[in-house]
Order: C-alpha cells, then structure tokens, then sequence
C-alpha cells in the first residue's frame, strides 16, 4: 500500500520535472534546452547528514514486504526527453554513449597511482562483509581499503571486485580506484590510534593478533605475503549510504525516487552479466563534494566485488538463482522432501580456485536474482532492460577479455574461462532484452529522409524485419496536439518523409516508427519520435520507446515472484 | 524503507509542482522557459523542507531485536534454559557483562513450570592461547522438584514413573583447546557438586515411596562429587550448534569421586556425529551414535540419579525424559534433514538406542525406537528454534529446543 502511494505520489510529482510529460495544458511538450544532457544539481547539499541503512531491517524488509509489492508500471522518471539518463551524480555516460577505448576501460576508474606497498600503516579493521579487509595507509600516506581472498579461493576475490570495478566503471557508475596489490606482513605498522571495536562495546587498539586473526581466513602465498584488492580512499565527507528507494530527504537535488532511476533500475541487467547479486545499501556510499563551486552529494557503488564466480562461498550455490528466501519454493521443497529441484542444484557451473562458481550455458537473464529483491530492480520495464542491454552490447569480446586481464590471473585458463562465460552471458542478454520491445534506435532526419538503427538487428540477435513504417504528424508543442500528415514504409532504415513537412522554424513533428517482424509482435508497437526544425536542421527532442503504463500482468509476476 | 520520510517529500514535490503550475495557469508568474529552470526550481522548493532520514518504527524495532541476538553488550537479557532436563517451559533473565575485551560474566536464572528453579554465574573466556581455547567457568544452584524415574533397565514401564527431587550447589571449570585451531580439540575440566535428594513432587509417586534405599543406590542421600573429565576429538563441522558438513569424532572419560566412598564410579563416552551434504546440501544425511559405560569403584555404586539414561528431546525423542536408564546406553540417531531455504530446514528422523546392566549387552537387539518429523530455524552456525514431532510405542510427544539434537 505504501509502495502505491509513493508512486502515484511520485508519478504525479516528478513527471513534470523529468521531461517525459507535459507539465499542463499550459506548459509546452518539449522546452527549449531538451533533450538534457546534464541533470542539473544547483542546490547546496552541504548540510546532508551521515545516513545509515540497517542491513537487517534492509533484508527483512526486501525479504519479506517488498515481494507483496507488485511494480508501479511507470516510466523511469530521470531519463530526458530522448530516453536517455542524462550525466549526473549518480551516472555519467561512457560505454554506449561515446567511443571508450580499451586502455580507457582498463585504466577504468583509476585516476591515482597504484598503491604503494612497502609499507603499510593499519588504521581500521573491517567488521562487515563476506571478505576479511583492513583500512590502511600506503607508504606514501595515502588511504586504502585492502580485501584479501579467501584461502579457498585464492585470487578469485580480489580479481572480481578488481575487474567489476571496471566493468561499471564504464557503465556509468561512480567508482572506486581499485589496484590489485600485495600486503606484506613483515612490512605492517598499526597506527598507535588504530583501534577495533571489542564486544564489551569499547574501541580499544588494533593488536598483531588481531591482524594476525584477519589473515589467518586469507590466502597466504609461498613467500608469506598476502594478495590483496586496494581500493583508493573516495574523495569528500562520507554521509553514508543511499538507498534503492525513496530520495534522501536532506538532498535538495535528489528529487527521483531512486527506485525510479533508469540507472538504478538497470542494475538487474547489470548485476545478471557480472552476477552482482548483492546491491544493498551498505555496499553503496553517499559522500559530500564540491563541485561547481558548491556541494552536492555524489553517490557510488562502492562494493561490486561479490560478483561473477565470487557472489557463491565455497558451500553455497544458490547465489543468483533465487532470493535468500521465496515462500514459494520454500513450500515446494517442503511439500516435495527436496525432491522439487531447482536449477542451482544441479547447474554445471565452471570451479576453480581462481574462478569460484560461474556458468553462462543455464543463465538466464530474467530469472536471474539477488540476494533478496530490491524496489529498484523491481521496477525495471522493458524499455529499462533496453537500454541497459545496449551498453551492454558495447562491450565487445576484446573489451572483455582486456577487462578479466586486469584481474591479474596466475592461470590463463582461469582468466579465459571468466571471458569466456562472460561473453556468453552477455549474448545472452542481448537476445533477451533487445528484442523485447520496438529495437529502433538513433532516428536522424536529413534530406527529407527518416534513418534509423535497429538494435537488435545490428547486434546479430533478430532478424530483420520484412519492413519499416512511419506514421507522420505535425505536433503542437504547446497543446501537444498531432495532425496526420501521411504514412510512409520502407524494407530498410530509411523511409522517405512526406513532402508536406512544416518548413517554419521551430515547427515540431511526431514520426512514430514500428517494425513489421512476424517473430517480434512487439516491434509492431511504435516508438514515438519528435523532431524540432532548427536553424541548422530536424533535431531529435523526443523519443518514447514504451508507454507509460502499467506494467503487463507477466511482468508484474515475474518481478514480484 | 524508509518509506515515512518518502510519501511526505513527494508530496511537498506534488504540491510544490502543482502549486507552480497552477500559478503558471494563472499566468501570475513567469513560465519556466527551460527544463533547466524546471528542475532548479524543484529543488529550490525542495531545499526549503530539508531534515534528515526519519528512522521508522519498523526500522527501530528490528534494530532492537538484531541488537538482542547480535549485540553482546546486551546487559539484561532473557533466560529460558531450566535448571534440569524435563522441567517444561521456563522464563528468567540474565545480566552479562564484560570483565575483558571478549570474556564474558554472565548472572542468570530462571523458574519453571515445574518449580525447577536455578540462579547460576558463567564466566566464558573465548579466546585463551591465541584464540585457541575457550576457559568455562560456572557456579550456580539448582532446584529440581519432580525429576522421573522409571526404574533401572529396558524392560520398565511407562506407568513405573516415580519422580524425585534434588538441590544442588555446583562449580565446574571446563577448558577447551584446539592446539590447530581446527580438527583437533582436547578438553578437560573439573566440577564439585553436591546432590541433596529429597521427594518428588507432581502426579507420580515420589521415589522414596516406590523405592528403598537398599534397592536404589543413592536415595536419599546427600552426596558430594568432585567430577573430574577429559575429551578427545576430531571435529570438522563449522559449528556444533548447527551444521550441514563435518562431524565429530571423541571420547571423553569421567571420573566422579564421592568424598563418602560409597558412590563414586567412572564413566566413557564414545561419541560420533557426521553430516553427509547430498547434491549441493539439498538434503544431509546426518548420523549419530553415542554410547555411554559405567564402572564402579570397587565396592561402590553408581547412584540412580547419575546412570546413563535414554529418553527425552535430545536422544529418544519419542520417549518421556530418562525414560530408560542403566549401567550402559546406546543411542543411534538418523536424520534425513531437507534445506527448505537458507534459515529453515525439515527433517525426518529415526531414533533407537537401549540402555543395559551388562556392556556386552550394548548391541543392535531390541532397541527401543521412534520416528518423526521436525522443523528447524537456523543462522548460519545455530539452531535458534527446533521443533520435532516423535513416535514411539509409548506415545507422541512434542519437542521445543533452542539447540540441534546433535
């Protein structure tokens, strides 16, 4: 109940801000500076305060009340007028938007040198998570949090949380610097302030022993150093973690529910490739910066490191298959004394030392899951999935494969089985999500002539419709009233414009495009564009790829499964 | 979430927007002429309602009782254990805290339903030897008012139910080391308690009036025991409160010393546990066998209320608590335990075992039996609720734990 007032209350409110809708009967469809390519910040946020999510009541809650919580329908509400998300605090546009190069990829996140580990000042043992880890001082003086791999799985850890540091790096997201680097014990000072809290509640100072207890579950090599993730202290004032849902009520700039972010959402397509299944708060951080000259709050993805063959422990392999727990199948285990199987049970998965457990050949995108659900990814639609398939269809095998490199493999079969499952997961999603929906993609009008790609076509998943159609109408921006001018086909991606098209400046059209696939009935549904006539030409302001409506009933179930 | 907070920004946002754009109809301000301009004024509307996350109830009382099972700072805290097996429900509360870093003092008790009454201090030192050992200390004082038994041997009837009751001040001392940190473990302690048995109370016929002290070694008496006892084991589970893996391998020997010299006796326990995973720790197989023998000192009698018995939630668990008791025991256990999810797992069992004056008695004829069925809320390394349903030829009983069966 409260999820349908948030989003109607949401859908009413932030409709108007994002772009998609009219404001009124008074306000134009499209204003003058759409589509936007920034979301604009200008508030000051620097009076948020630290925010802390309880891990517990964040799983009992996703676990148990958000699964009766059947997902709004609604469009993401911080995409632009073009569908797209436009750069934030949150995202900025990488992979997919603009040509990455693979050394850009590999260097990923990483702006700083790597680490230097001659030495190393412990400051902080960690207390929270699947992986021991320490914060400490390099030997230049600069802050690190170090992550060691489990002695099962030496080099699985630290490579993954390496390598999906990259990987959303260039998907958008705000990343840590992560090197992969070695902890020497004989060279380890603790800080004479360092301190740990105790069970009797007191902080009191860090102890050899106690660094001897973190690394006693690690992995030791021959020489008695330690393999470790390094991940470079995040710049600004940390102020905690931000949440899959609601906005942060001390943010003047976070207007977007984020459950309603397309960003957000899409990590159900990012997290099935690189099996993330952990996204909850406290493997996010808030943290305060100026930028602009003043502060605003920039959000990260702080932890994807539990992820690819690494979201499964040694005697777990449920991960990613279902939620930690689902009613249903927890009846028919019962029901059936365990004889009711589940895929997890008996999967082939790829297991190594330095892989853990991974498989592409029974992944599937849409039946993949998180640890426990999460309002974000539930509210993923079509078009969302869209979107994100896209990106990831950017990645091409030799991006991938240079990505799983920089995970500093002793085995290189270990490293090409990771690319190669990750290759097979990415083809995967795209033929599941792109052509799920109407897959035209970057109409241009020039010359009188309508272009366009098809995405699902030009990544090699569907074949090419028998042909294209344009439906033309002249659009009132102010009224957002259409006018039939003609219909149009094509066998191809161009299909000339009528000859009656406006010729006054600021004149708006309205081109809705559909495939006609016998394989694809939703390729039928049209995409709605709408041009603007500049100075310089017909300027894209406009594209609605889904309706905005509720979600079909099949979505609906199979989210809220 | 924090969905309190949320619905109250939105509608602020709803109603800053309408407001904007009904004004905007009105033509009594300007019309934003930019998305830009849109947005800035949200979040200049926004900024003037600015306060920070609003914990809700939900939140706050799921902390809480994270805190009660997490926390160990947790000073009072609930105490359900009873002073004996077979004292039905009991409540009471402890208050624990911290003389070091990581050992704990612990003052606790509790009352049942059966007037069994219990006031005890536990002193846990976890992390002796670099973490290798673990150092109990325990002294307390227990009131046991209508304990059963049902005579010495197999062959006794249900209907033979006498109860007596006991008094008794106890301190032990129990040292655990795993020289390795895993797989191996020894361990050794020492305990002096004294046992001042009185009559039974409840619906059966007390002891002492079923019973004379000629016939049954004990009654009556007032007996001091110095209990001295050392293991040796192997055990490979990840916890021995809850486990799907691994098992248990040990022997442990007591010695109890009356300082009477008329009912001192010697006793080992030979104990395996293994849990077999089948396809993925979809099922375990989990199998356990205890035997226990008794010898006496010289001329001296093992008391009744000490012998080796059979019969209750944690070993025949179809039969009422020290069912069967005598010189010897032999407990099998079998469970075909199925992982309904991460927290709950069902199983099916089977229990037999017997109890005999003479150790070659010990074997695989005529066991005593039952079956049943139970349920099991877990952490990953504890049981934290069990309920079993058993069958014998005695009846059906219900069993409530907060413990595994093995």
């Amino acid at each position: 109940m409260r999820m349908k007032i948030l989003t109607l209350v949401s859908v009413v409110s932030i409709a108007a801000i994002a772009g998609v809708s009219s404001v009124t009967a008074t306000s134009p469809h499209f204003y003058s500076d759409d589509p936007l390519l920034r979301a604009p910040e200008p508030q000051d946020a620097g009076g948020a305060a630290p925010s802390y999510l309880d891990l517990m009541y964040e799983l009992t809650y996703n676990l148990f009340a958000l699964p009766r919580h059947k997902p709004s329908g609604v469009r993401a509400q911080n995409t632009n007028t073009i569908d797209e998300v436009p750069d934030s605090s949150w995202f900025t546009n990488r992979i997919g938007t603009r040509a990455l190069t693979i050394d850009e990829i590999v260097r990923g996140p990483n702006v700083g040198p790597p680490p230097d580990p001659s030495r190393w000042v412990i400051w902080r043992g960690k207390t929270s998570g699947s992986h021991p880890g320490i914060t400490a001082k390099d030997a230049n003086g600069e802050t690190w949090f170090l992550e060691f791999d489990p002695p099962y799985y030496p080099t699985a850890a630290t490579a993954a949380a390496v390598m999906g540091s990259k990987i959303y790096w260039a998907l958008g997201y705000n990343q840590v610097e992560s090197f992969v680097t070695t902890f020497d014990p004989k060279r380890m000072e603790i800080h004479p302030e360092a301190t740990l809290p105790r069970p009797n509640g007191k902080r009191t100072r860090i102890t050899r022993a106690d660094i001897e207890a973190v690394l006693r579950h690690t992995a030791r090599r021959p020489d008695g150093t330690y393999r470790v993730f390094a991940g470079r202290m995040i710049p600004g004032k940390i102020i905690g973690r931000f949440r899959y849902e609601g906005t942060r009520p001390d943010d003047p700039n976070d207007l977007v529910p984020h459950e309603h972010r397309r960003e957000l959402r899409a990590l159900h397509v990012f997290g099935a490739w690189t099996n993330v299944t952990d996204y909850k708060a406290e493997n996010t951080l808030d943290t305060i910066v100026t930028e602009n000259g003043h502060p605003i709050v920039k959000h990260y993805l702080q932890d994807v490191g539990s992820s690819f063959g690494m979201c499964n422990d040694i005697h777990t392999w449920d991960v990613g298959w279902e939620y930690f727990y689902q009613g249903g199948l927890t009846a028919k285990r019962v029901a059936s004394f365990g004889f009711a199987l589940s895929p997890w049970q008996t999967v082939k998965y790829t297991e190594g030392p330095e892989i853990g457990k991974f498989e592409g050949d029974r992944f599937d995108p849409r039946t993949w899951r998180t640890h426990a659900p999460n309002a974000a990814l539930m509210e993923m639609r079509d078009d969302d999935a869209f979107w994100a398939a896209r990106r990831v269809a950017a990645f091409s095998d030799d991006m991938i494969r240079a990505i799983v490199h920089t995970g500093e493999f002793t085995n290189p079969a270990s490293e090409k089985a990771i690319a190669d499952i990750l290759i097979k997961r990415r083809d995967k999603i795209l033929r599941t999500y792109l052509p799920a929906v109407n897959p035209i993609v970057t109409p241009r009008l020039e010359n009188n002539r309508l272009s366009f790609d098809n995405a699902a076509v030009a990544t090699d998943v569907a074949k090419a419709p028998e042909g294209y159609r344009a439906s033309w109408f002249q659009f009132d921006n102010a009224t957002s009233e259409r006018r039939p001018l003609s219909e149009t086909t094509s066998a191809t991606t161009t299909i000339d414009a009528p000859r009656d098209l406006p010729t006054a400046a600021g004149s708006f059209i309205l081109v809705e495009i559909s495939a006609d696939s016998k394989e694809h009935e939703a390729w039928r549904r049209p995409i709605s564009t709408y041009f603007r006539l500049d100075l310089d030409g017909w300027k894209l302001v406009g594209l609605e790829r889904m309706p905005d409506r509720p979600a079909a009933p099949d979505v609906r179930r199979r989210a809220a499964r | 979430m924090r969905l309190s907070g949320l619905p109250g920004f939105c509608l602020s946002i709803a109603f800053v927007v309408g407001a904007a754009t009904t004004a905007l109809a009105q033509s009594s301000e300007p019309q934003p002429e930019t998305r830009q301009s849109t947005i800035e004024n949200a979040a200049g509307e926004k900024a003037q309602n600015l306060h920070p996350y609003e914990v809700t109830k939900a939140e706050k009382v799921i902390t809480r009782i994270e805190r009660r099972f997490t926390d160990q700072t947790i000073r009072w805290h609930p105490y359900l254990e009873n002073a004996y097996r077979g004292g039905g429900f009991a409540a009471g509360a402890g208050y624990m805290f911290h003389p070091g870093d990581y050992s704990t003092l612990d003052v606790r008790g509790s009352y049942s339903i059966r007037s069994y009454k219990l006031a005890e201090a536990e002193f846990i030192s976890p992390r002796l030897f670099d973490r290798r050992g673990e150092l109990e200390v325990l002294g307390g004082w227990r009131d046991a008012t209508q304990v059963g038994f049902y005579g010495v041997g197999i062959n006794t009837s249900k209907s033979d139910r006498a109860n007596f009751g006991f008094e008794q001040p106890f301190g032990s001392a129990l040292l655990t080391v795993r020289p390795t940190r895993r797989l191996f473990m020894v361990r050794g302690g020492f305990e002096a308690a004294r046992w001042d048995l009185k009559s039974g109370q409840g619906t059966a016929p007390s002891v002492d009036e079923v019973f004379t002290p000629e016939s049954l070694p004990g009654l009556g008496t007032t007996t001091t025991f110095l209990h001295t006892q050392a293991t040796v084991g192997v055990d490979s589970r990840a916890s021995s409160h809850y486990a799907r893996r691994g098992g248990f391998y040990g022997v442990t020997g007591h010695d109890y010393t009356d300082r009477d010299d008329a009912l001192g006796f010697r006793q080992v326990d030979y104990e395996v546990i293994q849990h077999i995973p089948i396809l993925r720790e979809t099922w375990v197989v989990s199998l356990h066998g205890l035997a226990k023998t008794t010898w006496q000192k010289g001329d001296q009698a093992t008391p009744f209320y000490m012998l080796p018995s059979l019969g209750g939630g944690s070993t025949l668990r179809g039969f009422s608590t020290y069912r069967f008791s005598d010189q010897h025991s032999l407990l099998l256990q079998a469970e075909w335990r199925i992982m309904a999810n991460r927290f709950f797992d069902t199983a099916v069992f089977y229990d037999a075992g017997k109890v005999a004056a003479r150790r070659s008695d010990l074997d695989l004829n005529h066991l005593k039996s039952d079956y049943g069925f139970g349920v099991r809320f877990h952490a990953p390394f504890a049981t934290v609720l069990r309920v079993d349903v058993a069958r014998s030829n005695e009846g059906t009983s219900l069993v409530f734990a907060a413990s595994p069966v093995f």
